[in-house]
């Protein structure tokens, strides 16, 4: 792998942090969008109210349904029911102030101990020095080598013979 | 029988003190003497711990409903079955069953050792019974079983009918041996620690206790994950609550331990870096438990909440500092020179698995306690629920994936770039070709997509090792195939154990992927004759069921199943009234199939109209879930078998031993 491969792994990282895996919201109704977005707050199980099967989540859903007809748009029916009940009823933390920590904390960590990971691999490659190996891993290759292969059979299966072998 | 309980409680602890006081001193002034009576004490406290559950269980099965414990989580209508699992329905009894796991794992040990790694087990047992002492303070003196009532109620409250499953009986022994066996590696780690002892038998003497943990413990996140499926009634089997979040974080911190302790064997490197492992998923498993017992996160599986959360907090602050600081004073000697021959070889992809799986329990983590920092930040808690982990979680996952697709092919030490990604060439197209296919079959979601594709090439890669394999011991032992592949997994069942599990992990990736993204949902309302359809099959609702046993009244409904017009069979989703008093609890029932599962599930219902509301989910491929779990489990245990080699080890440490005791 060339050495510009370092800047792979943040990158990607960095990408999910920004970008996180593609959002479904398209595929879903604008019903079903705000349903995935509340939490039922019936304290019989945490689940959304797309998910919850209780009578309290049917009243939700119904609530919902009559806001989106009078033309309520998603983020203004889940406004107007944090307003009602307070941030506990989102199903995830809003993008927006402190709980945007919660978001961007994970990735940060993961791109960082990332970074430090590579940076490792590459100190401690630098320090090369190969050890020979093992007396079971050279007999094995030498049994290989005396099988009637194709050269690329004989170095999968050299591999492959070393490895077990060697226990690994 | 409950004085009897309680006085073998208070002897266990005691028991457990001794063990931790002569131990400790017999390795301080190396008195074998000493060392001896405190492995007696743990199988004296083991005794009596056995004895204090049968107490428990003896008490429960009579109904002495003058103790508060079989009061409220036990009635006489309760089923045998029940009775049994309600020692762990409740706090004291699944504190006190936790403790009786923990001591047979203890006492397991000390059979086991108790011709080798002397010179680690007494620290060993110290270990172990500080553990078990912790929890024999909660049981004789917090959270005691034996409490007497001031009065004896006619009848007791029963349990949870949500409990009253097969699976949740099975379900919390599973997790909680996982969990306690995780104990097992840490006190060898200690013991390491202590000692100085640094070498490899601490990880090689707890290997198979720790794939054995690993693999219950997923084993009960699976069962629990079942039971929410076939008991919680809401067509799902993982809710990111934060008790499930509490079991997965270690799993995944002992998964990347499994991983990377194999480049600690082969090339002697990140010994801190694997103790730190194996402290942090024990911690983890602590965590877990103070989770479940504090509710200081509100939780489904908040059944047992109480006042001991502190004590928790306070004893998980007592092993963070032991462990860290033991850590940092052996931190000299576990330094090691650490080369790396190649960046593309096994050990990296290897360290790139464990940052994944790190970083994966880091973010479940850290989503599980946000709302505690929230509400000491902000003064409002917030609730931090499946979407946040969901879109969190996937990237990490399919980091995950490929990862399990390319290690396999790629050699330790070096591997070149080019013969890597000739070997890997038919893996590619099938990946590319089953997107393409996905594409053609008209599937558009890219989560979707990017999963399926993913798993092809995983299990592509997977598959040409056995292949590979197989060949090789063909042609290099002149042997028939079936007699070639044979000896090559029985030559090494721990790498060919792994490729199973990876295989597992793969089918469960295809059956979470088809039944979150292809999940349908259809409710209606209906009257006797009337009927509804979602996907390929359409139901009538036909009758109306009561059922009346001692401990429930059931009523439901009887749907016929049509797929055309032909009737594949009948469902009768409906609820549990139970008599001792609880909520309702929803009975689904389920058609099951390798393609997808018809989930019904009776929602309400009006006696006087006559209407009753059902909800139906068509869970696609969502068995492959449990077939998956099947094959990892089967991959597990094939890798815990023991091997030739590990005996000649073994045998060859124990000689070692002798002759350093002669000399």
């Amino acid at each position: 792998m060339p050495r510009s491969g370092t800047w792979l792994l943040p990158a990607a990282l960095l990408c999910a942090a920004l970008g996180g895996p593609p959002s479904r919201a398209a595929d879903l109704t604008p019903q079903r969008q705000v349903e995935g977005r509340l939490m039922c707050y019936c304290g019989c199980a945490d689940l959304t109210v797309r998910l919850c099967t209780c009578g309290t989540a049917d009243g939700i859903r119904g609530e919902i349904t009559r806001r989106l007809a009078t033309g309520e748009t998603p983020d203004q029916v889940v406004a107007a029911f944090v307003a009602q009940y307070g941030e506990q009823i989102r199903s995830a933390p809003s993008t927006s102030g402190f709980d945007l920590v919660a978001w961007v904390t994970p990735f940060a960590v993961l791109v960082a101990a990332g970074s430090a990971l590579l940076f490792t691999l590459r100190r401690w490659e630098a320090r090369g020095a190969r050890p020979a190996p093992s007396a079971a891993g050279q007999a094995a290759a030498r049994q290989v080598d005396a099988a009637p292969l194709t050269e690329a059979e004989r170095e999968v299966m050299r591999r492959v013979e070393r490895e077990i072998k060697e226990g690994l | 029988m409950a004085d009897f309980g309680t006085f073998c409680l208070l002897l266990a602890l005691v028991a457990s003190s001794w063990a931790i006081i002569a131990s400790y001193n017999g390795w301080r002034v190396q008195s074998g003497e000493l060392v001896l009576s405190g492995e007696r004490a743990v199988y004296a406290a083991w005794a009596l711990v056995l004895l204090g559950v049968l107490a428990l269980e003896y008490c429960i099965h009579t109904d002495r409903f003058d103790l508060e414990y079989v009061a409220s989580y036990s009635n006489r209508a309760l089923p045998r079955m029940y009775k049994v699992a309600a020692l762990w329905a409740g706090q004291s009894g699944s504190i006190l069953f936790w403790l009786f796991i923990l001591l047979s794992y203890s006492a397991i040990v000390v059979l086991l050792n108790r011709r080798k790694n002397r010179p680690l087990m007494p620290i060993v047992v110290t270990t172990l019974s500080v553990v078990s002492t912790f929890f024999l303070v909660l049981v004789n003196f917090m959270t005691r079983p034996f409490v007497r009532l001031s009065f004896t109620p006619v009848d007791g409250n029963g349990m949870n009918p949500q409990l009253q499953n097969p699976f949740m009986a099975i379900h919390p022994p599973c997790l909680y041996t996982g969990y306690v066996g995780l104990t097992i590696p840490f006190a060898f780690a200690v013991a390491a620690l202590v000692t100085g002892q640094l070498g490899d038998t601490w990880f090689r003497t707890t290997r198979r206790f720790t794939i054995l943990s690993w693999f219950v413990l997923g084993t009960g996140i699976l069962l629990g994950g079942w039971w929410a499926y076939v008991e919680l009634g809401w067509g799902g089997y993982w809710a990111w609550d934060p008790v499930e979040n509490a079991s997965l974080i270690p799993w995944l911190t002992a998964t990347a331990f499994l991983h990377s302790v194999m480049i600690e064997e082969r090339k002697k490197m990140l010994r801190v870096w694997n103790l730190s492992l194996v402290i942090m998923t024990f911690l983890l498993s602590i965590l877990g438990t103070f989770i479940t017992r504090s509710g200081v996160i509100s939780s489904v599986h908040s059944f047992t909440k109480s006042e001991i959360g502190p004590v928790f907090a306070g004893f998980l602050g007592f092993c963070v500092v032991v462990a860290v600081g033991l850590l940092l004073y052996r931190l000299p000697d576990l330094k090691s020179e650490a080369r790396l021959d190649s960046f593309v070889s096994r050990e990296s992809t290897f360290l790139f698995n464990n940052l994944l799986l790190v970083g994966a329990a880091f973010a479940i983590l850290w989503g599980t306690l946000f709302p505690i920092l929230s509400e000491a930040v902000r003064g409002v808690k917030i609730t931090v629920g499946a979407p946040f982990f969901n879109q969190v979680t996937v990237p990490i996952a399919f980091g995950l994936i490929t990862l399990a697709g390319i290690c396999p092919v790629i050699a330790w030490r070096r591997a070149s770039a080019r013969k890597l990604l000739e070997k890997i060439q038919i893996p590619f197209w099938a990946l590319v070709g089953s997107a393409a296919a996905l594409l053609i079959a008209g599937v558009r979601d890219p989560y979707a997509i990017v999963a399926f594709s993913l798993s092809v090439f995983v299990i592509s890669t997977t598959v040409m090792e056995f292949y590979w394999g197989t060949r090789a011991r063909q042609k290099v032992a002149g042997q028939a195939p079936a007699a070639a592949f044979l000896s090559l997994v029985d030559r090494n069942k721990r790498r060919y154990g792994g490729f199973t599990v990876h295989l597992g992990f793969m089918l469960i990736v295809v059956g979470v992927t088809g039944s979150m993204v292809f999940k349908q949902e259809a409710t209606a309302s209906l009257k006797r004759g009337q009927g509804f359809a979602l996907g390929r099959y359409t139901m009538r609702f036909d009758a109306i069921v009561r059922q009346d046993d001692p401990n429930r009244e059931f009523m439901g409904g009887r749907l016929a199943i049509f797929e055309g017009t032909r009737q594949v069979g009948t469902l009768t989703p409906g609820q549990n009234f139970y008599k001792a008093g609880q909520n309702p609890s929803t009975e689904v029932d389920i058609r099951s199939t390798l393609r997808d599962d018809l989930y019904l599930i009776l929602t309400g219902f009006d006696p006087q109209e006559g209407v009753y509301t059902f909800k139906a989910y068509l869970n696609p491929l969502v068995n492959w879930i449990w077939i998956g779990g099947a094959v990892l489990i089967a991959g597990a245990w094939f890798a815990m078998l023991p091997d030739l080699r590990d005996r000649k080890r073994d045998v060859e440490a124990r000689l070692r031993e002798i002759e350093a005791h002669a000399a």
